[in-house]
């Protein structure tokens, strides 16, 4: 089966499911409109909410870092890592971003990934083709020849979408429950609390980020929201949008597991994990949110939505953009973090990326902006 | 494929035709004009940047954009001026004089056109992305627009709506009244019963807030439209691929023919309103302009 027909199948499942949702839940455009003022108040004043985010981690008892860059993330990662470890990986855009999981193995770490997409990703050594479904270009045949060849799973071509995710289930639940440190990402940071809000279906996330005895978030810094409300309510837009709501799982975490059972004193660890690191990363969107063409990028809340709507993605074969970052937000996000306008320039503006976009960013304004500045580098004579 | 040095010379191809042909590409700007009797002085100016006449000549263009790799600009621009076929400038031509027609039937009756001085509105240097060469052209053009003392103005196709549309950011105090056809026409009759479809314009629909005006027409003019919300509706319908052709023109025909494909499977002719959808989706689908289905 072609790409094609893999994105077309993804095309007439997801996109009227998104507009059921939206008319069923009156009040999710809402909450998207709210969420999108709250967002550009924090990238309007980045440096101050970063400050004020690591100040509420240390205050939960957690650990929290800034990296400038994706080597500082990756150093930060490896040294509360070490060596010989087991890591489980939650799904994180960002991790691919820096590199961390082959930084991890070259350090002499077993790291596997645990969400199902990212997983088939690590078993062929691809790169995502969503920034939601990372294996949309793979078909259910492929899949199973994968299972079967790389981790032995008892799978055949014949064999349903139900047995193929019973095998990852069955060859991941030892190695969540053996894992040494779990690593997730962030949909959102709560600047008032420290917390963080991870949203996902399989279970993978809540698993890798209270099982293991470690447990490390790495974000970007333009996750962050205000307060703690405005993260719960990314997490739900940001499912929404996608097309799966109510989301399976939300997962709140502000810093390590803790109790108060015993004469209402807070104490920590309870049975979750003993640490909780959150290292925040930089790796040029500092620089974007001070650019007055660019920063209304960093309202990205990574739904995927724009992605179904666009018609150089669909038939780019999941290919338009900069791995991890794919289609419309891809061509942004391409030169917020890799400096690569390439992407920007194969922009038809189309237009239906901006409308559909529940934070309403003119993708093609900014994609515009961008095909500029590459006109003028390769001119040579800017 | 595109290159960052591609790009830049498409730009430099792009600045000198500009300066030497007062288009993007060699024309000779005779072409344009056969079309009309209008008069050559009045109070609207119909202003068609020659768009609907030379549509069908994007594809030569681009393949010589693809060579601008290795051609240098000037001997591109060198190269022998381009001509639109004979059958496509009388389709233009048909076009245009049913918009003159239906805007006097709209009661505008102080048109006139500026046949060989009518300027360029400089969409291709906007769409590429060549921002500071917009600017520099869209101010020539309006101060050449106000030497002619020009108040006000009709735009017949998107892409030139588009960039007139957007001289406010680019020129400082800019005062021209821009209006589109489809602002101003308002009732027509539809001269076909055969069930259609249609391909919206990207920039009408989704930049300009123009869709309902368009497609407001087609309704009152009794044209019988099949729609499909995945294909027709609003945030689903897609670009032609026109605009990009000039970077990658195999990634412009691929985005054509899946649209070609879709429209295809709603019904045997798809209704355009914009030229550069009609070159670009000819050969793949049978396309109309909406001008050719109403009268």
């Amino acid at each position: 089966m072609s790409w094609e027909e893999a994105i077309n199948r993804v095309i007439s499942h997801g996109i009227p499911r998104v507009y059921e949702i939206l008319e069923r839940h009156p009040y999710l455009p809402e909450l998207a409109s709210k969420l999108r003022k709250a967002r550009e108040e924090v990238i309007k004043n980045l440096d101050h909410y970063v400050e004020m985010t690591m100040k509420s981690v240390q205050r939960t008892g957690g650990k929290a870092y800034i990296a400038n860059d994706a080597k500082e993330a990756r150093e930060i990662v490896g040294k509360i890592v070490g060596t010989g470890k087991r890591v489980v990986l939650g799904k994180s855009m960002v991790a691919f971003e820096i590199g961390l999981r082959k930084y991890l193995q070259s350090l002499g770490n077993e790291v596997w990934e645990t969400d199902l997409g990212e997983l088939l990703l690590q078993l062929t050594d691809d790169n995502p083709s969503h920034i939601i479904g990372p294996a949309i270009h793979m078909t259910k045949e492929r899949v199973a020849k994968v299972l079967r060849e790389k981790i032995g799973a008892d799978v055949s071509e014949s064999s349903t979408h139900e047995e193929l995710v019973a095998a990852a289930r069955k060859f991941l639940r030892e190695k969540f429950l053996t894992a040494d440190v779990g690593i997730t990402g962030a949909n959102a940071v709560a600047a008032d609390t420290g917390s963080i809000v991870l949203v996902e279906n399989e279970g993978n996330i809540r698993l890798s980020s209270s099982v293991p005895p470690v447990h490390i978030s790495v974000t970007g810094v333009e996750k962050i929201v205000p307060t703690l409300e405005y993260a719960m309510i990314e997490a739900l837009v940001q499912s929404a949008y996608w097309g799966l709501y109510p989301p399976t799982y939300v997962n709140l975490t502000s810093g390590p597991s803790s109790t108060a059972d015993i004469e209402h004193k807070r104490v920590s660890p309870a049975h979750g994990p003993k640490e909780f690191h959150l290292v925040l990363i930089d790796n040029g969107r500092r620089e974007i949110a001070k650019d007055p063409d660019l920063w209304e990028g960093l309202l990205c809340i990574r739904c995927g939505r724009c992605h179904l709507h666009c018609p150089v993605y669909r038939v780019l074969d999941g290919k338009f953009g900069a791995p991890p970052y794919s289609g419309p937000m891809g061509a942004m996000w391409a030169y917020f973090v890799y400096k690569d306008p390439k992407p920007a320039t194969l922009c038809t503006h189309s237009g239906n990326c901006k409308d559909v976009c529940p934070m309403k960013i003119n993708i093609p304004r900014v994609l515009e902006r961008i095909k500029f500045r590459a006109s003028k580098a390769g001119n040579g004579k800017a | 494929m595109y290159s960052r040095a591609g790009l830049a010379s498409l730009r430099e191809v792009l600045r000198d035709n500009l300066k030497k042909y007062g288009f993007p590409f060699p024309l000779n700007k005779a072409e344009c004009h056969g079309w009309s009797d209008l008069p050559r002085s009045g109070k609207t100016l119909f202003y068609t940047s020659c768009m609907y006449q030379i549509a069908t000549l994007t594809k030569s263009l681009s393949k010589f954009v693809g060579m601008a790799d290795k051609l240098s600009a000037f001997g591109f621009v060198a190269s022998k001026l381009i001509k639109p076929p004979k059958e496509d400038l009388e389709r233009a031509s048909r076009v245009l004089n049913k918009m003159v027609k239906l805007l006097k039937a709209s009661g505008v009756n102080d048109l006139f056109y500026l046949y060989e001085d009518e300027p360029y509105s400089g969409a291709a240097l906007l769409e590429m992305g060549y921002l500071d060469l917009f600017e520099e052209h869209a101010k020539s053009v309006y101060s050449f627009l106000k030497s002619r003392g020009i108040g006000r103005l009709i735009t017949v196709d998107p892409h030139t709506h588009n960039a007139l549309s957007r001289y406010r950011e680019f020129v400082p105090g800019f005062d021209i009244e821009v209006l589109n056809v489809y602002e101003v026409i308002k009732e027509a009759k539809a001269v076909t019963q055969e069930e259609l479809t249609i391909h919206d314009s990207c920039l009408y629909s989704r930049f300009l807030g123009l869709r309902e005006n368009y497609r407001g027409l087609v309704t009152r003019a009794g044209l019988r439209i099949k729609e499909d919300f995945l294909i027709t509706g609003k945030d689903n319908a897609f670009c032609c691929g026109y605009p990009i052709e000039a970077v990658d023109r195999d990634l412009s025909e691929r985005i054509a023919e899946l649209r070609a494909k879709s429209l295809k499977s709603l019904a045997n002719r798809a209704i355009v309103v914009c030229p550069m959808c009609y070159a670009q989706l000819r050969d793949k689908v049978e396309v109309v302009d909406l001008m050719e289905v109403i009268e």
